[in-house]
């Protein structure tokens, strides 16, 4: 056929395309002959000459459509109320499918005739034209437009109604499985009619359907509610609550709009958990007293969906730790007490941990509120005058761990309490107090060779400076360099006595210490003298010292020295290790059974404090005699002839490598002082950058720059203020009482 | 002999013998390190020269570093010799 616009006689070539318009829309056979004819007609009477009859099709097909669906509604009605739904269902699914054809039957008249009068998207979206109600449509959008008015409008009422009552009667458990999809189709045909709209295009559906539907769900779950709170008890009412949410979550899926599914879920839990919520908030405490997990998992769930639920939780959730914290803390005694507390901090913090992990999927929030309920166990203080002692037994915990003294303990072991003593840490207000001590400790350790393994200390050190910071660590590390560093010069000592070819006549090694690194307290040293035995040996080591080292001065700190003896003067030989003061007092009786204080005393040049401590040390452990109870000057000292141990390999100086209170009150004390230099140079700092600054301000700034390392109090800061105000640093500004000003 | 000496371990401690306490050019003393260093000690030594005056080893290289004709003392205008 030719496509050169002709001549065309409308009626009769319309009354034959409504013959096949009829035969599409009502999903009658059409051969395929008859839809190419028919289809070329459309064009046809798009392009007739001499005028085109587009117009006039359009407005035949609008009328024929028009009473067509007109017809069906009557149809519809007929069949009688009780089966409206289902036959309104029907006349849809082959309306609109009879629709979808009968647009494409057109597709000339769309593409060519209407599209080019349309607006564009852009027009539609942005431009603040009312649409032309006059506008024609294409075919497919006027079928929905005619669908909508004719058959919608007068419909509605009623069928929303069928709508919501089959809709309850799902939720009752009553629904008939045949109804749901037409309940769904019917839903759905509202989305329809109008999704060729590019603007607001569910107005329609969320008008006559959403509306109502929300409102009667909200009504039903009010009353579910109530009546569910009659008959159950809480972990009742929880079980049935999330068990209706899921159920209406998939209940809208099987028949709702997508856009509607959030809107029904918060309808339902506003009536059943936020009209509720005090209920549910007053069970909390009980639920987290006992810790039932299986509550607290629906608990958590129900409360996290609507705002305000959950901070109440959290709380006595924190609350709970907390108490059980701290009943564990203050209940601690005994020996070992450092290991119990960080070992029953660790399990606390694990149990939590681990419930929160379960029950409320790692919340962030609970965790923040387990660490700061193990904070604030952690640095709880029994008298609060009195600093707490965790750090110190946290540090306590540690050589206990790194000691050879941790037996029975495979080095994995070992090696997994330590990192987790990490997570004690972290809980630490007072770092600086923790750092202290444990530098104290590793001190001992390390000059005494009591570390269990070098790779473990430097792996806590690791550990440490990881949680903590370089700065933190630092001295640590200078120490553990130290130790390391001592291994090679010893190496290279003994090639130069062997280039020298002199001997020692003892076996010789030595640590090399950095004076600053090391928190070794000035107060032990006194004045030796070197015994012969020895001399050589200090000298050598000095002579080759020097000769490497520039510019370096050595101090021996005999104090920490030590030795090994070998006694020949007893049945068995032993094999003693002492310290060189206690070495030094033995040696003395090479030549004779028996001395006296005095004399000793004058040889070695020890002083009284020194002395007396040691030749006490050697008295407890019987190798020597004394004459009186107490040790004085006149006191004489005899050599146990009688002296018998079981072990012939043994050591004495582990009394005096203990702990003593007095050093525990020398390292707080150390602590304060150093605080109070970190608290004035903070203060310096600020002052120097800000120059002028309110005394609330300078606080502030204070608190948050120590804020990682210890917590200072306020009465500590004004001290420091005070000093820097005497030594000139800053000054009180002359018109404000509560103002500083930085001296330059 | 009665009582003999098998092993003995000494412990001691070393500190820098300077005129000053402070490094001249960074300012910071010799107990610590000089600014571009971490960990005082072996890694970061001082030099004396034969004037007496004494630095961070790294301060003074960079200050001679930094001179293009004749290399002074930055504390008294000498020529800069290191001491042996």
């Amino acid at each position: 056929m030719s496509l050169k616009p002709k001549r065309v006689n409308f009626n009769e070539t319309w009354k034959e395309l409504q013959e096949t318009v009829k035969c599409v829309i009502t999903l009658s056979n059409v051969p395929r002959s008859t839809w190419n004819d028919r289809f070329s007609d459309v064009y046809s009477l798009c392009v007739a000459y001499p005028e085109p009859l587009a117009d006039r099709l359009y407005l035949e097909t609008k009328q024929f459509l028009d009473n067509h669906v007109k017809n069906l509604l009557e149809k519809v009605r007929s069949n009688g109320k009780a089966n409206l739904l289902k036959s309104y269902y029907q006349a849809w699914s082959e309306y609109s499918l009879g629709i979808n054809y009968l647009h494409r039957l057109y597709l000339y008249l769309n593409q060519q005739h209407i599209k080019k009068q349309k607006l564009s998207e852009a027009e539609i979206v942005y431009g603040n034209l009312t649409p032309d109600t006059q506008e024609q449509m294409e075919i497919g959008e006027l079928g929905f437009e005619i669908w909508k008015k004719n058959m919608i409008e007068p419909l509605k009422e009623n069928l929303v109604n069928f709508l919501l009552e089959g809709i309850h009667e799902d939720r009752l458990g009553e629904g008939n499985p045949n109804t749901a999809e037409i309940i769904k189709g019917v839903i759905q045909s509202f989305v329809t009619v109008e999704e060729y709209k590019k603007k607001e295009n569910l107005l329609l559906y969320q008008k006559i359907f959403e509306t109502p539907f929300l409102q009667a769900s909200g009504e039903y779950y009010k009353q579910e509610a109530s009546r569910l709170l009659q008959v159950c008890d809480v972990s009742m009412y929880m079980e049935r609550v999330t068990q209706r949410l899921k159920e209406e979550t998939l209940r809208s899926q099987k028949f709702l709009h997508c856009s509607s599914f959030d809107k029904v879920k918060e309808k339902c839990e506003q009536h059943m958990i936020a009209d509720h919520l005090q209920f549910l908030h007053g069970e909390c405490k009980p639920m987290v007293q006992q810790e039932r997990k299986g509550d607290l998992t629906y608990m958590y769930s129900l409360l996290r969906s609507v705002p305000q639920g959950i901070p109440l939780l959290i709380n006595e959730m924190l609350e709970h730790i907390k108490q059980q914290g701290l009943q564990c803390v203050t209940s601690l005694k005994g020996e070992n007490i450092y290991c119990q507390f960080v070992e029953s901090m660790l399990t606390l913090h694990k149990k939590y941990k681990d419930m929160i992990n379960d029950v409320f999927s790692g919340d962030q929030s609970f965790i923040g509120a387990l660490d700061r309920a193990c904070s604030s166990v952690i640095n709880y203080r029994i008298n609060p005058k009195v600093s707490s002692r965790s750090p110190e037994m946290l540090a306590k915990y540690c050589d206990f761990l790194l000691k050879k003294s941790a037996k029975g303990m495979s080095e994995a072991e070992i090696d997994d309490r330590l990192a987790q003593s990490i997570t004690v840490f972290k809980y630490i207000d007072d770092k600086d107090v923790f750092q202290k001590f444990y530098s104290r400790m590793l001190a001992k350790r390390l000059i005494h060779q009591q570390s269990q393994s070098m790779d473990a200390e430097e792996a806590m050190i690791n550990r440490l400076k990881e949680a903590c910071g370089y700065e933190f660590t630092n001295k640590f590390q200078r120490m553990f360099n130290d130790i390391t560093v001592s291994t090679d010069l010893n190496n290279k000592f003994s090639a130069y006595l062997k280039s020298e070819t002199v001997d020692l006549g003892i076996s010789f090694t030595i640590y090399v210490l950095q004076a600053g690194a090391w928190p070794l307290g000035q107060t032990s040293i006194t004045p030796f003298a070197v015994p012969q035995e020895l001399e050589k040996s200090v000298q050598m080591f000095e002579k080759f010292y020097h000769s490497h080292f520039n510019g370096r001065r050595l101090t021996w700190l005999h104090h920490l020295c030590q030795g090994e003896l070998k006694l020949g003067y007893l049945k068995k030989p032993y094999q003693v290790t002492m310290q060189t003061f206690q070495m030094a007092i033995l040696l003395l009786f090479e030549k004779t059974d028996s001395l006296n204080c005095k004399e000793i005393q004058d040889t070695l040049q020890l002083n009284t404090e020194q002395f007396n401590k040691h030749v006490t040390s050697l008295l407890e452990s019987k190798l020597l005699h004394s004459s009186t109870q107490d040790v004085t000057p006149e006191t004489i000292l005899k050599l146990n002839l009688e002296y018998s141990n079981k072990r012939t390999k043994f050591r004495i100086t582990a009394a005096l490598q203990r702990e003593t209170p007095q050093e525990v009150e020398q390292t707080l004390s150390a602590v304060d002082e150093d605080r109070k230099l970190y608290l004035q140079a903070a203060i310096v700092r600020i002052m120097k950058s800000r120059k002028m600054l309110k005394h609330n301000c300078l606080i502030q700034e204070v608190l948050s720059q120590s804020k990682g390392t210890f917590s200072p109090s306020i009465s500590m800061i004004k001290k420091c203020i005070e000093a820097l105000i005497d030594k000139q640093y800053i000054e009180r500004t002359p018109n404000s009482a509560d103002e500083y000003s930085y001296v330059a | 002999m009665k009582v003999t000496i098998k092993s003995w371990t000494g412990v001691a401690t070393w500190r820098w013998v300077a005129n000053d306490d402070n490094c001249g050019i960074c300012r910071m003393a010799f107990d610590g390190c000089c600014p571009d260093c971490k960990l005082p000690g072996d890694d970061c030594p001082l030099v004396w020269g034969q004037c007496s005056h004494c630095f961070h080893i790294h301060c003074i290289m960079k200050w001679l570093n930094s001179q293009q004709v004749n290399h002074q003392c930055p504390m008294c205008r000498q020529d800069w010799k290191f001491k042996e």
